[in-house]
């Protein structure tokens, strides 16, 4: 009995101890399961950060993709077991393959996943890619056809920038359903987070571009900038004006070169500019009709690890038509000056030749004509002479006029009496015409003032044909009222001067105005008539009154010194109005 | 066809895409991550349990939590075959 109490206990303790061991191994083995889990977890997750934080030495999370995508590539040995590992990544004109071999294996096991992974991007994108446009970099162990092991396992992660497509990374091997999911989404997890840090700096850059794009938007000069590999960065309005360039959105550097072809060879002179490292400028280079000064500049960076380094070049084309223009106008004007200077100035030497002789000087009747001649050829000197010192005066804002109180009336009464001789010489019929109101003295420079009638009856007369008439009319202007309309209601001869309809707004007012029944002006040379380098050649009998043409802007200048406005109107065939105002 | 059949062709469809994109191992491993899927050993759907066009986003989901919306990309051809069945926005 009590040996039988003994075994119940003895088994009842072996019993207990048995499950204490078992729970104890279960429980043992758990732990070991846990840990090794926890091993694997931290492994994966040392990998991880170990290549992101690699990918971040290398490429400093560059833009550039592939740097990128190479450094994934190439630690994946420490983490996963594959056969190839490789990427194609999509460029503006190609896509590139490139493919590390771990392990060697055929030429075929690599064309088929060449052929999957086109595949890949076809379904992402939804269009054909044809294999033609893949260039392939094999790296690793030899190819060997005697391998025949075909693909067992593989599987794609594609690389998205800024919501892009960029390419494919693919792990591919000869032993089949070897890939656990914990270890592809590890790998997806890298990916995703590269493609977010690239896709960031991005945004940035796209940033920072679209200000500098702003900046160049409102630009009158042409700019455009490039990368290393001549790739346009930017380019402003003003820059796709100068190569004709009318379609939306960012030119191509070949748009630029064939815009450019056979002017401005802009590859050559990017590579010699940042060769050399300095700002090249081009003068006066045409394209398309038009003038430029063109500078080209290497951009270097000026901050951060990559300062000095050259990021790619600028080229500024600075539109200098009109100051070809100008330049033009102003050596047309200083030869116009010289021949007219000339001239009196050869009559006067001619003349100074002849008086040298005796017989001339003995003859009085002959040697007072030729004095007579003297004194017109001097004349005729003196008064350019003295438009030039008026006009460069006006430039310089020296024109000042000395005011006093004086008859107007009696100012065009005695003008129109001076130029009657000639007017009847030339049998053109002279007249003038006082309006009601006229008061009788005005605050003017009077000597200037004859100036400006002299200037505008003079040509009036040398532009009238014979039988033609010019008559001088003095009226009152009121504000509020068309200076045109004050003219007809007085039946003044008149040709419309205020084509605007803004008279009304110039305060009371006398108005003094020479009208012709000369050939008339036309209207594109209107403008020309008040502008110091400007003439115009329309006139028939331009040989007979060849002038400087400063007379009317010298007839400016003082009008507008005396605070008034002159202008004219014309018709064509018919005759012209010139006016001018004086304020009481 | 009846709905239920138009609705596993569809998915069935969706995972033969993601197999060409993403590669077999992975297409189907994500796919399996879907309770309310049964799947042949290649990779169809052979049953869909409760509402499919629930069934249906959680397929799409799946997908594009691995590898985001640029693998959705495809699926609009797969769609225009089915006009019955819409795609969640």
């Amino acid at each position: 009995m009590l040996s039988g109490e003994i075994i119940f206990i003895i088994v009842l303790i072996l019993s207990l101890y048995g499950v204490v061991v078992a729970i104890s191994f279960f429980a043992v083995r758990r732990m070991k399961q846990n840990l090794k889990k926890k091993e694997i977890d931290a492994r994966h997750r040392m990998y991880e950060l170990a290549i992101l934080k690699e990918i971040s030495d290398r490429t400093g999370y560059s833009l550039n993709i592939q740097k990128i995508l190479d450094v994934i590539a190439g630690s994946l040995n420490q983490f996963l077991e594959y056969s190839v590992a490789g990427y194609m990544l999509i460029g503006a004109d190609k896509i590139i393959f490139k493919a590390d071999l771990e392990r060697s294996v055929s030429p075929q096991f690599i064309k088929d996943v060449r052929m999957r992974m086109l595949k890949s991007l076809e379904a992402i994108l939804g269009v054909s890619v044809p294999d033609a446009q893949v260039e392939e970099t094999i790296t690793g162990a030899v190819m060997l056809e005697t391998v025949l092991e075909p693909v067992r396992s593989y599987f794609n992660i594609p690389l998205v920038v800024s919501g892009k497509l960029a390419g494919l990374l693919t792990i591919a091997h000869t032993k089949e359903g070897l890939y656990k999911e914990e270890e592809i989404a590890i790998l997806y997890k890298i990916v995703n987070q590269a493609s977010r840090a690239v896709s960031k700096l991005e945004d940035v850059v796209r940033t920072e571009q679209s200000k500098v794009a702003a900046m160049l938007e409102g630009m009158v000069e042409g700019v455009v900038m490039t990368d290393r590999d001549y790739r346009v960065v930017a380019a402003n309005p003003s820059a796709k004006e100068v190569i004709g360039y009318t379609q939306e959105g960012m030119p191509t550097f070949f748009d630029f070169t064939t815009g450019l072809k056979d002017t401005f060879d802009i590859k050559t002179k990017l590579e010699e500019a940042t060769k050399l490292d300095k700002v090249l400028a081009s003068d006066d280079i045409v394209i398309k009709g038009k003038h430029y000064e063109v500078l080209v500049s290497p951009v270097k960076a000026n901050t951060g690890p990559a300062k000095g380094q050259i990021l790619g070049g600028a080229v500024v084309f600075h539109d200098i038509t009109h100051e070809k223009e100008a330049e033009k106008m102003r050596n047309d004007f200083t030869s116009m000056m010289v021949h007219e200077l000339r001239s009196p100035l050869g009559n006067i030497k001619k003349i100074g030749e002849m008086l040298k002789s005796k017989e001339i000087v003995e003859n009085k009747e002959l040697s007072a004509e030729y004095v007579g001649m003297l004194y017109e050829s001097s004349s005729t000197m003196l008064d350019l002479v003295n438009d030039l010192l008026d006009v460069s005066k006006l430039e310089a804002g020296k024109f000042d006029v000395d005011k006093q109180q004086v008859s107007i009336k009696e100012l065009i009464v005695d003008r129109v009496k001076f130029f009657d001789t000639s007017a009847q010489g030339a049998k053109i019929e002279l007249s003038s015409y006082f309006g009601e109101r006229v008061p009788e003295r005005v605050l003017i420079d009077a000597k200037r003032i004859v100036q400006v009638v002299n200037n505008l009856l003079s040509n009036a007369i040398n532009f009238t044909p014979q039988g033609g008439k010019v008559m001088v009319a003095c009226f009152m202007h009121k504000k509020g009222f068309n200076i045109d309309e004050e003219a007809h209601q007085q039946n003044i001869q008149w040709f419309d001067v205020d084509e605007r309809k803004i008279s009304s707004a110039i305060s009371d007012c006398l108005v003094v105005a020479v009208t012709d029944s000369g050939e008339g002006i036309e209207h594109e040379n209107i403008g020309k008539l008040f502008n110091k380098f400007t003439q115009f050649s329309s006139s028939i009998r331009e040989r007979e009154h060849k002038g400087t043409g400063l007379g009317l802007v010298v007839a400016k200048g003082i009008i507008e010194a005396h605070g008034g406005t002159i202008g004219l109107g014309s018709k064509e065939g018919a005759g012209s109005t010139f006016y001018f105002t004086i304020n009481l | 066809m009846n709905q239920i059949d138009e609705y596993k062709s569809v998915m069935s469809e969706i995972i033969g895409k993601q197999i060409v994109i993403l590669g077999p191992e992975i297409a189907v491993l994500r796919a399996r991550k879907v309770p309310e899927i049964s799947l042949s050993e290649d990779g169809k759907v052979v049953d869909v349990k409760g509402d499919p066009d629930e069934v249906l986003n959680r397929l799409i989901d799946t997908y594009v939590e691995l590898s985001g919306e640029i693998v959705t990309n495809a699926l609009g051809t797969i769609f225009t075959k089915y006009p019955s069945i819409k795609r969640a926005a």
